[in-house]
């Protein structure tokens, strides 16, 4: 990581971290379609960037299927991110509930894998695993209250922002060929 | 390849191609030399930037990657460590840029590695030890290309190490880690190797990063599955290819004393080496991290004279002390002339196959590039 993107990193990260604290404060229906916005933009984006990439460069290359299948996952779930506006809380929660689950199990298979093979840092995904269990928990919990979608995101936000922020002052290493 | 083999195996090659002790201890230090010369380096003893035949692991994080960027990296990995195959390599249905990092993907007996022989003949002994570091490099670094992409220089969990067993081998697979802080563990096959970064340019995808060390090593032997083979394996044997390199050096360096009149590819010395064939053979494969008091032992008993460590800053002095005008009459003067001929020539030979890559060889290196071609 460049000196710039670690920059990039901590100022991006500082103010999604502002952001996370002031909905959970001033939770707001505004506050909410806002995001939903945001988050649709960003995953469409990031899903049609993928989907390029694969098209030009990456359908050549062993195993660059799973790029394409994640734009095309990624896609989707931006598309019916931006349907969100317009549909009952419960739903929203619902929807919630399901993709921290489904990430949480996903995320600690793949810790435990990297820890079998010696690839780590599983303790990473582990403890990623373990936040979205928390989350889909905490979904379930609070499913009757008004503004919890918009408070288990900005739960969201907070961590990652400051993983981001960790991530910008982490030391990257790698190989120095010889 | 690591100093065991630029530095000392270089000394044992240069001597038995004829080379006096002290010849070859200039050729081997300069062998090395490409593997330490980095502009950080060029800083402190005032050398010029445009000579660096390598970058540090902290100018490497901080290196730009965009396109301007990119092309930096790639003229210096390209040039001096993944010298291209074969420039016009094609490859069908698919995008121009696809094709390009494709063509940079390094081999061994390619035209290019002719063109960086014959370019060091009737030239300074610095000159020499680079060629002899880049013609060594094509066979430890084939398969992977010396530009930053995923789509070329990944690997995944398709990786065995083929050790003996009986009469044949048996396979294990090569587990990798992200920790450079713990050497390699042979015993176990416990490999450091660098993050998946699924950023095209990242430069966790530069070379044999996402293989770490392992093709360095004399020993390896493997198969696996290049991101770029259409999902055809490889079989890599390196005790087969790093004898092929130690003999392709002597032939090599033969042509360049005069010995030979035409330097042509794919060809062995392998009578010169027949004394010593199975001592050889038995550095090569032995399990270790690094060869260097093997070879020393071969060198020093090839030539009966002691052959001193690698000492980095042996030559800086003369560099540093000497008045501006004669630099370049100084060991790392003529190393860095050495440098900047041997990258123009590979920087203006992939342009001129249509490449865009490492960008075009103008401005001081252009002027250093003709200066050195006199």
């Amino acid at each position: 990581m460049t000196l710039l993107q670690r920059i990039r990193n901590a100022i991006f990260g500082s103010l999604t971290l502002l952001a996370a604290i002031l909905f959970i404060a001033y939770p707001t229906d505004e506050a909410y379609v806002f995001i939903i916005a945001v988050l649709t933009l960003g995953l469409t984006i990031r899903g049609i960037r993928e989907i390029v990439f694969y098209f030009f460069m990456a359908r050549h290359m062993a195993g660059g299927k799973m790029i394409l299948v994640e734009g095309v996952i990624i896609l989707d779930f931006a598309l019916l991110t931006g349907s969100l506006s317009d549909v009952p809380h419960i739903y929203i929660l619902l929807y919630l509930i399901a993709i921290h689950a489904f990430s949480g199990v996903v995320e600690v298979l793949r810790a435990m894998e990297a820890r079998r093979t010696v690839s780590g840092p599983w303790k990473m995904k582990f403890s990623h695993g373990i936040v979205n269990f928390l989350l889909a928990f905490c979904c379930l919990v609070f499913i009757r209250q008004v503004h919890t979608a918009l408070i288990i995101y900005s739960i969201g936000l907070l961590y990652s922002s400051l993983m981001r922020i960790a991530g910008a002052f982490r030391r990257t290493t790698f190989i120095l060929i010889k | 390849m690591q100093e065991d083999f630029h530095y000392y195996a270089t000394y044992c090659a240069a001597f038995i191609a004829g080379y006096s002790h002290e010849e070859s201890l200039d050729i081997a230090y300069s062998a090395q030399f490409v593997d330490q010369c980095s502009r950080t380096l060029l800083a402190k003893i005032k050398g010029p930037s445009e000579a660096a035949t390598t970058q540090l692991q902290l100018e490497l994080m901080d290196a730009r990657t965009d396109p301007v960027g990119l092309q930096d990296i790639t003229r210096i990995w390209s040039a001096f460590h993944f010298l291209p195959r074969d420039l016009l390599a094609e490859k069908k249905k698919c995008c121009r840029l696809y094709r390009e990092k494709y063509r940079l993907i390094c081999g061994p007996n390619g035209d290019l590695v002719k063109k960086t022989v014959e370019l060091a003949k009737d030239r300074p002994l610095q000159s020499v030890g680079i060629a002899m570091h880049v013609l060594a490099d094509t066979w430890a670094h084939a398969n992977f290309a010396g530009t930053p992409s995923l789509v070329i220089n990944n690997t995944n969990f398709v990786f065995y190490e083929l050790l003996y067993e009986g009469d044949g081998f048996k396979e294990r697979p090569v587990q990798f880690r992200h920790k450079t802080s713990a050497p390699d563990d042979l015993d176990k096959g416990i490999y450091t190797n660098t993050l998946y970064q699924n950023n095209e340019h990242s430069i966790m995808n530069l070379g044999h990063g996402r293989a770490g060390h392992f093709p360095d090593y004399s020993f390896a032997r493997y198969r696996y599955l290049p991101a770029w083979g259409e999902y055809g394996e490889i079989i890599k044997d390196n005790p087969a290819d790093y004898l092929k390199a130690f003999t392709q050096m002597i032939y090599s360096m033969k042509y360049i004393r005069g010995e030979k009149e035409s330097f042509e590819t794919g060809v062995y010395d392998m009578e010169a080496v027949s004394p010593w064939l199975d001592r050889i053979r038995g550095i090569l494969e032995k399990r270790q991290l690094l060869a260097c008091d093997d070879w020393k032992a071969f060198g020093e008993e090839l030539s009966g004279q002691a052959v001193e460590d690698f000492v980095i800053d042996k030559y800086f002095d003369e560099y540093v002390k000497s008045p501006k005008k004669e630099k370049d009459e100084t060991f790392i003067g003529k190393f860095a002339h050495g440098a900047v001929a041997h990258k123009g020539m590979v920087i203006s030979e992939i342009r001129r196959s249509g490449n865009r890559l490492a960008g075009n060889v103008k401005g001081t290196l252009a002027g250093l590039w003709k200066g050195a071609r006199g």
